[in-house]
């Protein structure tokens, strides 16, 4: 599985990089932490990179590998990357150029072969979208303060699933609001939304919610398996019925101490531009984080 | 749907969102094809004016490359019937486009001589360690270099002097303090009201040069023009230097260590090297070229000749020059250039200047004010949002065609697009700051606002008083 942490500033960061690395360890996944610098207008971005290789000469970093090194020292001081490595792991003015405004950072030491550090320039969802359609990324960690516009268009238009780390605490203790129906997605969410339980340590509401007067057994039978799947991987869960409309009553259940796992809907492109989809409605109006599982 | 797959349906709707400039665009320029020319407008005036919002939308928007912007406009000239593909492979090349293709050559060529450490020095020795002096320093060496060789050259080899200091002062260079601001805007406006001094300041002063001469208005001297402008930039140096003080006056007030740290990194790199020395003799032989021959030869062969000689001579690669030139700059200006002539040759930019002039008397009552407002605020404001040579290169037929001395007109107009304090985009300067992450987009308007007002005043005052007195 790969997995690919966007980060933006050291200020706003830390949520998602503890909960992307959390699941990244959990499923031994590769992982790359990529951040994405400004756009460089077209009329400068050469006058721009010859400032930069000029930088380099007097041993400034390029903008964006500052934020890249606290990254990576913030990994270490969390142990998500071993302490006790005798190399010096982040490389001061070792970026290696990709090609397609791409660079990495040149880390040192076998235990770092998962790990890369990637520094971009440019629009952001389109950087974004660019790495994962290039790089066949699983799933994408992505912070979530203030930019719905940008996480709805992300949710849209990458292939990939797409935690939205929005509002996250460290300190709360959550759980998991599974939505479960008769949908293919939902099948695939629980397979990720047991990884996710144990990346956090926690318990998972099955919740499903519809406007019936009676539930049907589709219902019933989705739930049972969900529940199966959980006992099966040893993740404590419960089983919720609501009788209701889905996206307001998933946001009130949720509040803020949930993290929300949706399945993504099935409806075609076109219906989901023009007419949206339900978990682009929930991501837009819930307090909390979200999975979304492609 | 249709035989896509889901992916390309996806990705269809991906590029309408990111793309919804262009079809705006084209929408609306079959939609004013279709509109009868306006009374006093030829046909080919009107298909021109098409083809100016297209490009201004696109520019604007960003929403497709620079180059392709270019190429568009090229096609549309012809496609629309404006001119042939001659009459618009002609006015695609002149000496305005030598000079900025061989302005950003020269740039690549002085930046790769290692000449920043100096420069580092050279101010460091003037101002000494008091940080309003670094300020003063900063602003006063990039306004005096970059009046001679462009300001994208001069703010890309100063960045790295401003972030020394900041990194040598114990602060991080990833966050932004008052200090970094104050150095680091220091340099951008410094280099934005250098660039007003020469001709050689800034492609679109050649642009202004280019159409004054091309129109048959006027010939402009390399000195005829410093002697109009240099005044302007050396009053400003105090002005921008107290304002930026005053805006983000930093609390490290002294920079001692600082500066010591500096003068012993850049101690290491040892006296002038010959190729140094050389780089500087080419650069002198091409400023006096530019002002005892561009009358004869013009501007831009000058500045390819000093091209050769870096290249004869070696100090420059071949690959280096062609990796680090922006190409599709140089595209986009001879096609604006282009587009530019066609106004002129088609009426166009006669119809905007006296529709213009029509409606704004009504505001103004006076023929005089509407054109100084055209040319100083218009333009000030367009270069925020453009870039200051596309901004000349399109407002300069219509300035030029509102009466009036066209010398006047035509050099106030250049100044004005040098007033770029108010956005990231408005010149290479404030781009390259502005990627270092400790600039933000608000942070132009806190002292740029107070520049604009100020230089728009003094151009006032200097276009009254004191450009009568010259005799050109």
């Amino acid at each position: 599985m790969k997995i690919l942490i966007g980060i933006s500033s050291k200020k706003y960061s830390e949520p998602t990089l503890d909960v992307g690395m959390r699941i990244a360890r959990t499923l031994k996944s590769s992982t790359t932490i990529l951040d994405v610098g400004q756009k460089i207008n077209e009329f400068s971005y050469k006058d721009v990179s010859l400032a930069n290789e000029l930088m380099e000469s007097w041993d400034l970093d390029r903008p964006g590998v500052d934020v890249l090194e606290w990254a990576y020292n913030y990994l270490k001081k969390k142990n998500y990357i071993e302490k006790n490595s005798s190399e010096p792991g982040f490389s001061k003015n070792l970026l290696v150029d990709k090609g397609n405004g791409r660079s990495e950072v040149f880390l040192k030491g076998i235990i770092l072969q998962n790990l890369s550090l990637i520094l971009r320039n440019g629009d952001i969802i389109e950087e974004l979208r660019d790495e994962v359609h290039s790089f066949n990324y699983d799933l994408a960690i992505i912070g979530g303060s203030g930019k719905r516009s940008m996480a709805h268009d992300l949710i849209q238009y990458i292939d990939s699933s797409i935690f939205v780390v929005n509002n996250f605490n460290q300190k709360q203790k959550y759980r998991i609001l599974l939505a479960v129906d008769d949908s293919p997605g939902t099948s695939k969410a629980v397979k990720l939304g047991v990884r996710v339980a144990q990346a956090f340590n926690i318990e998972v509401d099955l919740i499903t919610i519809t406007n019936e007067k009676e539930i049907s057994d589709k219902y019933h039978n989705a739930s049972s398996r969900a529940e199966k799947m959980m006992r099966r991987s040893g993740v404590k869960s419960k089983v919720k019925f609501i009788k209701g409309e889905l996206v307001n009553t998933l946001v009130e259940v949720a509040g803020d101490n949930h993290i929300i796992i949706m399945g993504t809907s099935s409806q075609s492109p076109l219906s989901k531009f023009f007419l949206g989809s339900k978990p682009l409605d929930v991501m837009e109006s819930c307090n909390c984080p979200m999975l979304i599982v492609k | 749907m249709l035989g896509f797959s889901e992916r390309s349906l996806t990705t269809i709707l991906f590029w309408v969102t990111r793309k919804k400039w262009l079809i705006l665009s084209f929408l609306l320029s079959i939609s004013f094809f279709y509109i009868p020319s306006p009374e006093g407008l030829s046909p080919e005036g009107h298909r021109t004016l098409i083809i100016v919002l297209v490009a201004l939308s696109l520019i604007i928007s960003e929403t497709i490359p620079l180059p392709a912007v270019a190429i568009l406009i090229l096609i549309m000239e012809v496609v629309l019937g404006v001119d042939t593909a001659d009459g618009v492979a002609s006015s695609f090349m002149s000496d305005a486009v030598f000079f900025i293709m061989g302005s950003l050559m020269l740039a690549v060529s002085i930046v790769h001589q290692g000449l920043d450490k100096r420069l580092a020095l050279l101010v460091i020795n003037i101002t000494g360690n008091k940080t309003w002096r670094i300020v003063m320093g900063f602003v006063t060496i990039s306004a005096l270099l970059s009046s001679f060789i462009g300001e994208h050259t001069v703010g890309a080899m100063m960045l790295p002097v401003a972030l020394a200091l900041i990194r040598n002062a114990g602060l991080d260079t990833g966050k932004a303090t008052k200090l970094s601001s104050v150095l680091l805007f220091s340099i951008a406006y410094g280099c934005a009201i250098g660039s007003i001094g020469t001709p050689s300041g800034g492609g679109r002063n050649v642009i202004m040069i280019g159409y004054l001469a091309e129109f048959g208005m006027a010939e402009i001297s390399y000195l005829d023009w410093m002697k109009m402008a240099y005044p302007m930039l050396l009053l400003e140096i105090p002005i921008v230097g107290i304002i930026l003080w005053r805006t983000f006056t930093p609390s490290q007030k002294i920079m001692d260590s600082s500066v010591r740290k500096l003068k012993v990194q850049v101690a290491k790199t040892g006296k002038l090297n010959a190729n140094q020395l050389m780089a500087i003799g080419i650069f002198i032989l091409v400023f006096i070229g530019w002002i005892f021959f561009s009358p004869i030869i013009g501007l831009g062969i000058v500045a390819l000749s000093g091209v050769f000689l870096y290249l004869s001579f070696g100090l420059i690669d071949w690959k280096e020059i062609n990796r680090n030139t922006n190409w599709g700059v140089i595209l986009l200006f001879g096609s604006a250039i282009s587009l530019g002539i066609q106004m002129r040759e088609t009426g166009a930019a006669l119809w905007v200047a006296e529709q213009t002039l029509t409606y704004l008397e009504i505001i103004f009552q006076d023929v005089e004010i509407v054109r100084w407002f055209v040319s100083v605020i218009v333009t000030g404001l367009l270069t925020n949002l453009l870039s200051n040579a596309a901004t000349v290169a399109v407002l300069g037929p219509i300035v030029l065609d509102m009466g009036g001395d066209p010398i006047i007109t035509g050099i106030m107009t250049s100044i004005a697009s040098a007033f770029a304090y108010l956005t990231v985009v408005a010149s290479p300067t404030c781009m390259i700051i502005h990627s270092t992450g400790l600039i933000t987009s608000a942070d132009y308007f806190k002292a740029g606002w107070k520049l604009f007002i100020i230089s728009v005043f003094l151009l006032l005052i200097i276009s009254l008083f004191y450009w009568p007195l010259l005799s050109l």
